[in-house]
Formats: structure tokens, sequence, C-alpha cells
């Protein structure tokens, strides 16, 4: 997406504030509220974004999460399960 | 000279010079102004009492008289100009800011009046800045209501002619959208020009009417809005960024509440990707709803995001959601949504992922079984080799299921089959390893049981499901019914690896069911039924470059 022009403020990036105001920033990040809050600057260089900071795309989603462990507490409770309904069935 | 008219004969001289910004600057309508406007108030109350006669009005037409020769890009005064001044005026003689329901009101007849105005095709552009400035004020008040349910209670229950009830909120959003529309038909520039005129408001409105239509949970009535855009709306990226993110933020939530997960992924994901690094509190904002949309399309939050410091306490929330949903361990499941139930439940995440990961979970419920069955069967190590085909047996997944649904009953370990003394208990737990709990079996709401509440799972019901899960592209395969059997297909085409074949990756497997529905679209379009289909991967409301 194409940046806009004339940006009339440049927020400071997170890297030059502060460490106090830094942990101050992330407090406030934590402090949960549902309004998607009005932004202080109107327009900023696509320089300070996701999109140009990380060229090389960054590893945020695991698309193979399938669970092939058949020995954790879960699985070994279904498998005990299956056994004792399958034994069970084969004496009657 | 009278404060009025020396008020008016400014704002007659702003009119001529064309001067938005001076309107703007001079038409304030909150209550932290110079005692200069409280005066101008007493003035018109001591000269123009009341709304009976037509006094005030003829009194704006004598100081602001239209211009009959207008030299191009200066401006006059026109009628609509000078009844929104002559309701302006008013709106200061009849305020009272001790009275919010008064504020309100007040407020909103004022904004229709220049939503009129705004709407003159050669001047009206001059009062774009006012709009905008009273739209905010309108849209501030509104908010801090919303924050206030008992003054609400108050104003709201208007009744419409048809019998609905219309909150406040609902209806600023309503006016709002007047001034969207005004600046959507502007003619100054084409879709792909930068914006000139009433257009370079068009989504500074659109984000203020969205904003409303959330806070009152009523974003379904953003369709049209939308629908417009996508017919006739200015690229999103001619837009400064904290239009074009705060638009995407909003889009994709509508989305997300129409159970359009990709779509909803593609939004965040651009909102997210453009949102300034530093403004965490949006970034957080933005990925609360970009994580469950990733979820629900069957990808899950990595580590390196959810270490994020705007991702703070997020992966306390979503970890064991999608670690129940890796495993089908239902009774898991229920508790990871319930140890944080206020807070999803005040997004509108609980319901979303309490009914739409269900699917996901029998999926891994359903591997798992095959997993466990082909691990137990001498030989048949992975649905590997053999000539056997590889196929899923209905009353294993009964077995399976009816133990989760045990264990969701309360059902606790059999005592007399605990520590090897298996045989012992028979009678007691029917074969099972669980018996149920002395105070019986909990009752569980259709939500909290596997098939629907205490049901318990049986061949059909088991059937169905699976049936369901080959709809929806999540198992490759077919049913044998005679067999009571799921077979697996195409196990050859990854090498004999029937778990990889049966349980494709479900991001990629819904990934293909998006693209089915989009062609399917495509092709109703092509026989003249449904509505135009655009590219795959468009987003209704979100208007890209021309090309």
């Amino acid at each position: 997406m194409a940046t806009s022009k004339a940006p009339s403020a440049d927020p400071k990036s997170s890297s030059d504030l502060p460490a106090e105001q830094t942990q101050q920033q992330k407090q406030q990040t934590l402090e949960e509220d549902d309004e998607f809050e009005d932004f202080p600057v109107d327009d900023w260089q696509a320089d300070d974004t996701e999109a140009t900071q990380n060229q090389q795309p960054q590893h945020l989603w695991e698309e193979s999460w399938d669970d092939d462990d058949t020995t954790d507490d879960f699985s070994n409770q279904l498998k005990e399960e299956l056994k004792k309904v399958e034994a069970s069935k084969n004496k009657r | 000279m009278s404060l009025a008219v020396q008020f008016l004969t400014k704002i007659r001289g702003f009119a001529l010079e064309a001067d938005g910004a001076s309107l703007k600057d001079w038409l304030q309508v909150e209550n932290d102004v110079p005692d200069i406007y409280y005066n101008l108030a007493q003035e018109i109350r001591s000269s123009y009492p009341g709304n009976g006669s037509d006094a005030l009005e003829k009194f704006v037409d004598r100081c602001l008289p239209e211009e009959d020769d207008v030299q191009e890009g200066k401006g006059s005064p026109w009628p609509g100009f000078n009844s929104f001044v002559k309701d302006y005026l008013e709106y200061w003689r009849d305020v009272n800011f001790d009275d919010v329901v008064n504020v309100y009101t007040r407020l909103s007849e004022l904004l229709i009046s220049c939503a009129n105005a705004l709407a003159n095709p050669t001047y009206g552009v001059m009062l774009l800045q006012t709009s905008m400035a009273l739209s905010e004020s309108l849209s501030k008040l509104v908010m801090s209501l919303t924050r206030q349910p008992e003054v609400l209670a108050l104003i709201e229950g208007d009744e419409t002619g048809d019998g609905e009830s219309k909150s406040i909120v609902e209806m600023a959003a309503d006016i709002i959208q007047k001034f969207f529309t005004s600046c959507l038909g502007d003619r100054s520039s084409t879709r792909w020009a930068p914006p000139k005129g009433k257009k370079v408001a068009v989504y500074l409105f659109a984000n203020l009417t969205l904003k409303l239509l959330f806070a009152c949970e009523k974003s379904h009535l953003a369709v049209q809005m939308f629908t417009n855009l996508s017919t006739t709306g200015p690229a999103l990226a001619l837009y400064p960024a904290s239009q074009r993110v705060t638009f995407l933020y909003y889009l994709g939530r509508f989305n997300f509440d129409n159970a359009h997960y990709f779509r909803a992924h593609m939004c965040l994901e651009e909102a997210y990707r453009q949102c300034h690094s530093s403004f965490l509190k949006h970034r957080r904002q933005i990925l609360t709803y970009w994580i469950p949309s990733n979820i629900l399309c069957g990808r899950f939050p990595s580590m390196n995001l959810l270490y994020r410091p705007e991702a703070a306490g997020f992966a306390e929330i979503f970890l064991p959601i999608c670690s129940a949903v890796r495993s089908g361990n239902f009774v898991a499941f229920h508790a990871a949504l319930n140890r944080h139930r206020d807070w999803l439940w005040e997004r509108g995440l609980y319901l979303v992922f309490l009914y739409r990961l269900k699917p996901l979970l029998w999926r891994s419920l359903t591997r798992k079984t095959f997993l466990l069955r082909a691990s137990m069967d001498a030989g048949g190590g992975m649905g590997e080799g053999g000539n056997k085909a590889a196929s899923l047996s209905f009353t294993d997944v009964v077995t399976t299921a009816t133990y989760v649904q045990k264990l969701l009953e309360g059902y606790i370990p059999n005592p007399a089959q605990v520590g090897g003394v298996a045989g012992f208990g028979k009678g007691v737990g029917g074969g099972s390893t669980l018996v149920p709990p002395p105070s019986g079996p909990k009752y569980l709401m259709p939500s909290e049981g596997l098939i629907f509440g205490n049901r318990k799972p049986d061949v059909d019901s088991v059937e169905s499901v699976v049936a369901g899960l080959v709809y929806g592209g999540l198992l490759q395969g077919f049913i044998a019914r005679q067999q009571g059997k799921f077979a697996v297909e195409g196990a050859k085409k990854y090498g004999g690896n029937a778990v990889r074949a049966g349980w494709p990756g479900v991001f990629e497997a819904l990934g293909q069911r998006f693209r089915e529905s989009w062609e399917e679209g495509l092709e109703a379009a092509d026989r003249g039924e449904g509505e135009v289909v655009g590219e795959f991967g468009e987003c209704p409301g979100w208007v890209r470059d021309s090309s």
C-alpha cells in the first residue's frame, strides 16, 4: 500500500523513549479498553511501521500444529478407555 | 454594534473568502470557549427569545446577504448556510451544558443543519472543517454517554415510526453518515486521484460512523456504507495513515462479526502492518481480533508474536485454547474459555470460539482416535503400509467421545480400575475407566456437551459430525456407512501417510474452502444470480488501487 504524503507529525519511535516512559507506556497497554482511540497524529512514514521495519517475513503464525504425540496424559486416558471398552465387548 | 452583528460580520467575511479553517475556529460548540460566546448567547436570548417568530432568520439573512458576482476561489453565503448559522445562534441561545440530554439534542439538530449546508455543491466545502469538528464533538459526547448508562437510560427509548427503538449512539451514527454520503458524492476528484474538496473527509466520517456503530453493537448497519465505498469510494491508500489503520481495524472487526475470518485477517493484518510501531495500545486492539481471526482460520499465534509488548498477557488467554484445539481435548477447551470468560465475552469472542472452534476440536479428536487405534493395532503404525485401507471406526470415535463427554459431566476414574485391579469394577462403570460422580452426572448446557448437552455420543451422531468435517474439507475421504467407518482417501499421494492425507492442515483446508466459496460466488454471478464478485482475496469496502 502506498504511503500518504506530508506527514503532519512524526511520533517518536519507542526506542527513543526513556526507560521510565517506555515502562509507563507498557503499563498503559495493559489497561483494558474496548475503544479504538483516535491517533494522536494524522500521518506517519511507512518506515516507522511493521510493513517496512521487518523486511523479512516474521514468523507470526503456526500453521502446522497437529499433535502426533500419543503418550501424553489425555492420549493415555483415551487409549486406556479404548482398551477397556474393547475388552468389555469381547467378554460379552 | 451588537455582538451578534460583529459575529456575523466576521462569519460573512470568512464565507466570502471561502475560509473553512476560520469558520471552524469561530463556530465553536463546546463549553470550554471564551466568555464572549456566553455573552453572545445572552444577547440572542434577550433579542430573539423564542422559536415562535422568524425574526432571527431575517436578522441572519440581513447580515449574510448572498453575493451575485463571486470570483474564482471566493465564496458567498447561501440559503443553507444562513439556515445553519441561524441554527447555530439558536444552539447557543438554548444550550444548557449542565443538562447532557439538552446538549445532545441541540448538537444533533445543529449537525443535521450543518449536513444540509455542506451538501451545497458550489460552496458547501467551506463547511467541511466545521462539519468534522462538530461531528467529532457529537461523537465525543455520545461516546462519553455510553460510559454512563444511567444518563443514557434517560435519553434512550425514543420510538421511531416502526416501533423500533433507536439508541442515541445509532442516531448519532445516522447523522454523521449523512456527512459521509455528502463527501463520497463529491466530484472534485476521481477515485484514484489524490482527494480534493469534500472527498478528503470520506474516511474520516466513515471512521466516526464506524466507531459509533461498534459502540452501540450495530455494526451490521455499516453494510450500506461499505457497499457504497466498494462502488464509488476513493482508494484507501490516498489517505493519511491514521485514517487507513482505523478504517481497516473496523472493517476487520466487521468481517469478524460476520464470520468472514479470512477477510478479517486480511484487513487486520494490513492495519497492524501500517500502524506506527510506537502505538502499542492500537496494535494491541488490532491483535485482539487479528489473533482470534487466525485461530478460527486454523493458524495459531507464534511465541514470536505473543512475546511482543502489545501482546502482553495474550499468551495466557490464547495458548490454552490453542493447546486444547490441538489435542481435541474438550474438557481443557471449556476450562480455557471459562478461565477468561469475562475478557472474551466483553470482546465478543467467547461464543464465537465456543461454537466455531468445535469442528476443529472434533477434527483433532478423530485424528487422535485414528492415531491411537493405529498404535494399538500391531503392525498398523500411523496407518502406513499393510494392505488394509486406512479407516477410522465410528465405534472407536464413540468410545473416545463418550469418555470425553463423561469427563465433561463430572465422571471420575473408576476406583476399582485404578492401580491395576482391572475387572473388579465391572458392572459399575460398564467397561469404562470412569464412573459417575456421587452426586450424579453434571447437567450440561447444549453448548457444553459434545453433541448437545447431556446427549450421549452414538454412531449416528458421530457419523453426522464426521460428515460435517468432510463437507467442510477438514477430513479427506468418504463415509462407508455399512462398515461404520470413515475411509481415508489419497494416502498414496503422501507416501502412504494416511494421517496426513485424511486430516489435511486446517489453515490449508479452510483456505481451500474460502477459495471454493469465492468460485461458487463467481459462477453464481455469471449465471446472473447473487452479487457481483470481485477478484479473489478482495474485501468488500476496502478500495485498493485501480490496478
